[in-house]
Formats: C-alpha cells, structure tokens, sequence
C-alpha cells in the first residue's frame, strides 16, 4: 500500500472576481520511505500541493489519504520544511527551536531527555557548535538546517520540503543536498521534495512527478534509475536532464 | 560592558556641564534668585523635601496612580486587540475607537470627566488609562499583524490551536511592538498623570507629585519646583535605563527583533 494517495485533487483561488484554477485533477501516490521529486515551473501549483498534503489548505475537490485515511487538517505527521529562512522562531535559541516540538508531542519524558534528542539531530546536519545560537546569528544555510533538524526530530511519516535550498548559495546548496541525501539514507524517512531545478530533482530523488502549469497537472512521473552517488556529469545524468527539460 | 560604562560617565558629565552653566547664570545675578535659585539651593531643598517624607510620599502616590493605570490599559489593550485580530467586525470596532480616541489629548477630556467621576483618584486613573489606552492597542494591533504567516503555519503544522498559537506563537513574536507601546504608554501615562494631579490633586486631597509641585509654586518656592522636577526625572532616566533597556536587552535586542 501507498503511504501517501493523492486521487483527483484540485484547487482553485478566488482573486477578486476570477477564479484560478491551479491544481486540476492530480493523481500521484507516495511510497513508504521514497523520496519524491514535485518539479515543475514557477507557478505551476506545486507549493500549493505541498500545503494540501501538509493540510494548511483544503481542496476543492478530490483527495489526499495517509496510510488509507483521509486528511483532516496539519499535524505533526506531515512536517513541512520551507525555503523561507524566517521558519525558525527567532526568540528561541537553536536548541531550543529543536525541543519546542518534541515538548508538544510529548516526546521524551523529561527536559533532559528531549534536548538529549534534540542535540543528537542537530548533530547530524553539525550544528552541534551553535545549539546555543539565536536564528539570527546564523547564516542562511545554517537556519535551513535547523530547520531540518526539527523537521526529522519529531519523526513524521512524510517530510515536505518546499524548495528548501531555493535561496541559497550553490555551494551551500550542494553541501546540504548531500546532506539531505545522507539523512535520508540513514532513517529510512519519506520526502517530498518540491523544486522547479531539473538538477536538484535528479540528484536526490528516486521518482520525478513533472508538472505542468495553467492549470498545475501531472505531466509525467519518470522513475529515476540512476545510481547513487549520482554524477551530475554522466551521459546517463544529461540524458535525463534533456528528457526533463523537453517536457518542461 | 565598557561602552556601557562610558555611557554613564558621558551622562554625568553633561549633568555636570548643565549644573556648571546653571551655577553660572544663576551667579550672573540676571535674574533674581527667587525665580532661578542657584543649583545647591535646588539640591537642599530636595534632600529637605526627601527628609521629611514629604516628596516620597508623594511619589508613591503617584506612582501607584501611574501602576494601576497602566495594569487596567494593559488588561482592556489585550482584550481590544486579541477581538479585533479575531473577527473583522470587532477589527472594525476597535478601529473606530481608535480614530476617535487617539487623537483626543487627555487634557480635552478633563472637564468632562471631573463632572463624571468628581476630583478623585477614579478621574485620574480615567485619564491615565485614555492615554495609555491608544497608543497601546495601536501598537499591539500592529504587533500582530506584523508576524509573519509563517510563524502561525509552523504552529499549525505541529498541531498548536488557537490558543496555543497565541500564547507560543503570537505573544513573543509580537513583543518588540508590545514593548514599544508600553514605552509610548509609560511617557504618555506620566504626562497624564501630572496634569491631572496639578488639576485636580487638591480638590479630591489626592496630591502626588505634580500637586507637589503646584503647591510649591502657589507658595513661590522655586527650589521646591525643581525638586519635584527632579525627582520626575530621575524617576523617567530610572524607568528608561534600568527597566526597559534591560528587558529589552535579555528579549528583543537577544533575538535580533528589533523594531
């Protein structure tokens, strides 16, 4: 069974007088501990998904089911990782930040035992030297990693990650897509990656859901084969870099 | 620490300067030494003042006059502006009483009142909270509009309720505007305040400070004026440095919030 199925989902928005359409009837399903690739142009409705399934939204028709039970609402199940730097709350302290969520789902038994977790989380996006920091005081690949961090802390059964390296430098980038990828591999947790960069999709993920936009559709879902680590510069990588961008 | 340090060594020395420039012109003989006394005169008749318990006690009058107004706009300025981020039509509402009310000096309103409430403690505090009242919940209004979406969309995405998200979410991230109103509500509370009592300290026996410093000028005793003065002032650089600067330091200024 799917872990995640989205069936005939659509979604418009209301500006005004017009009515836009964004998603029209998108079918896709998630498996348990895959990572997924949305990509698509901007404005193709793929953020919009994302809030769907992380419940921040209601379609307007259609549906979304986890583990074969319709969604109602966000919940800390699905934990959204956004590219906006401003995620983490300013007046707490990274550690903090890490702990803030352990302590809502009652996560660990005592203080100690949650910021024991919290610490061990940040240690593997090596943030380990700034549990003490305030947001402010880090840099914009160190906040996403936080981010990060108090994402995969509370274990949820999907990560949604909205173009969460989008604004950062390409080194950074590329350190935290490894990064990313090394988590991943090592707990098993599932993720939806939402990117509109062919390249990004194709080094992480292991299926690509390619959109289309006016109205957001499902285009195509390519099965990424390539092996892991992956090479930006194989003939297999192009390869599939041109097929991507002739659909696009 | 040390540019601290050096902060207070700047500001008594331009107190010194002042006092100098004061001693000078009052030396000078230009104007009589009835209405411009000479420093040391204003100095012992606040140390007398303060002997005898006189000015304390008014001090404590007023500024219990100045907590409790401030505690009732605090508590009503939550209510308005938690109602009017809630629903529109209380938006609405408050938004209306805003633009009538803020622009309406305190002063204007003391006739009115003093025919309402009689000369008595109630009419001060009245003009207290009016004062403090508008700015606040402008302020406050503000505060929360101004947080960001994505605060509220973290919350949410942990499974926070209203509630939650308010006292979690809302509270600290509205504080730096939180705390720029109650700065605005604490200088505006004291102007008030001080009128007030010069108004109206005698009929209801009330005193306080600005009565001080009305009963010191009904009897010409400049000295005692100033001595007044000076304990409005010192109260104000107390407030401002010890207490504001310091909260702020250990939340706002800590967290890079900074309005």
């Amino acid at each position: 069974m799917n872990l995640l199925e989205i069936k005939d989902l659509s979604r418009s928005f209301v500006t005004g007088k017009n009515k836009l359409l964004v998603l029209q009837r998108m079918n896709m399903s998630v498996k348990k501990g895959e990572l997924l690739s949305v990509l698509g142009p901007s404005g193709c409705g793929k953020s919009t998904l994302l809030r769907l399934i992380a419940g921040f939204l209601k379609p307007d028709s259609g549906s979304i089911s986890l583990k074969g039970k319709p969604l109602s609402g966000p919940d800390a199940d699905r934990i959204m990782v956004f590219q906006d730097f401003n995620q983490l709350f300013p007046w707490k302290t990274v550690l903090q930040n890490v702990v803030f969520p352990l302590k809502l789902k009652k996560v660990g038994s005592s203080r100690k035992e949650r910021e024991e977790i919290a610490r061990r989380y940040l240690a593997r996006v090596q943030l380990d030297e700034f549990l003490h920091f305030y947001p402010h005081q880090l840099s914009g690949g160190m906040k996403q990693r936080a981010a990060l961090a108090r994402a995969l802390a509370t274990s949820p059964e999907i990560m949604l990650m909205d173009e969460p390296f989008a604004s950062l430098d390409g080194q950074t980038r590329s350190t935290l897509q490894e990064m990313l990828l090394k988590i991943w591999q090592e707990s098993e947790s599932t993720i939806i990656f939402v990117t509109h960069d062919i390249r990004e999709a194709l080094l992480l993920s292991d299926r690509i859901v390619v959109m289309g936009s006016s109205p957001g559709r499902v285009k195509k879902v390519m099965e990424n084969k390539l092996t892991r680590p992956r090479d930006q510069l194989s003939r297999d990588f192009t390869e599939m870099y041109k097929e991507i961008y002739g659909l696009l | 620490m040390l540019k601290m340090k050096n902060n207070y060594f700047q500001r008594l020395f331009w107190i010194l300067v002042i006092a100098g420039i004061w001693k000078a012109i009052s030396l000078s003989g230009l104007f009589s030494p009835l209405i411009f006394p000479s420093p040391e005169t204003v100095l012992k008749s606040f140390y007398l003042s303060l002997l005898n318990g006189e000015l304390i006690r008014q001090t404590i009058i007023s500024l219990s006059l100045i907590l409790r107004g401030l505690i009732i706009s605090l508590i009503i300025a939550l209510i308005l502006s938690l109602l009017a981020i809630s629903s529109k039509t209380f938006a609405g509402m408050v938004e209306t009483l805003l633009a009538i009310a803020h622009p309406l000096p305190g002063i204007a309103l003391m006739p009115l009142v003093l025919i309402w409430f009689g000369a008595g403690t109630k009419a001060i505090i009245f003009i207290i909270v009016h004062s403090v009242l508008w700015p606040l919940v402008l302020n406050l209004l503000t505060g929360f509009r101004a947080i960001p979406e994505i605060y509220r969309l973290v919350g949410e995405n942990y499974g926070l309720n209203s509630l939650k998200i308010m006292w979690y979410i809302m509270t600290p991230a509205s504080l730096p505007y939180f705390l720029a109103g109650i700065k605005i509500g604490w200088a505006r509370a004291w102007r008030a305040l001080i009128s007030a009592e010069m108004l109206f300290g005698a009929a209801g026996g009330i005193g306080g400070l600005g009565w001080y410093i009305f009963k010191k000028r009904v009897f010409f005793d400049i000295p005692g004026v100033f001595a007044g003065l000076i304990v409005i002032v010192i109260i104000g650089v107390l407030v401002e440095d010890l207490l504001f600067n310091k909260v702020e330091d250990i939340t706002v200024k800590r967290w890079g919030m900074q309005i």
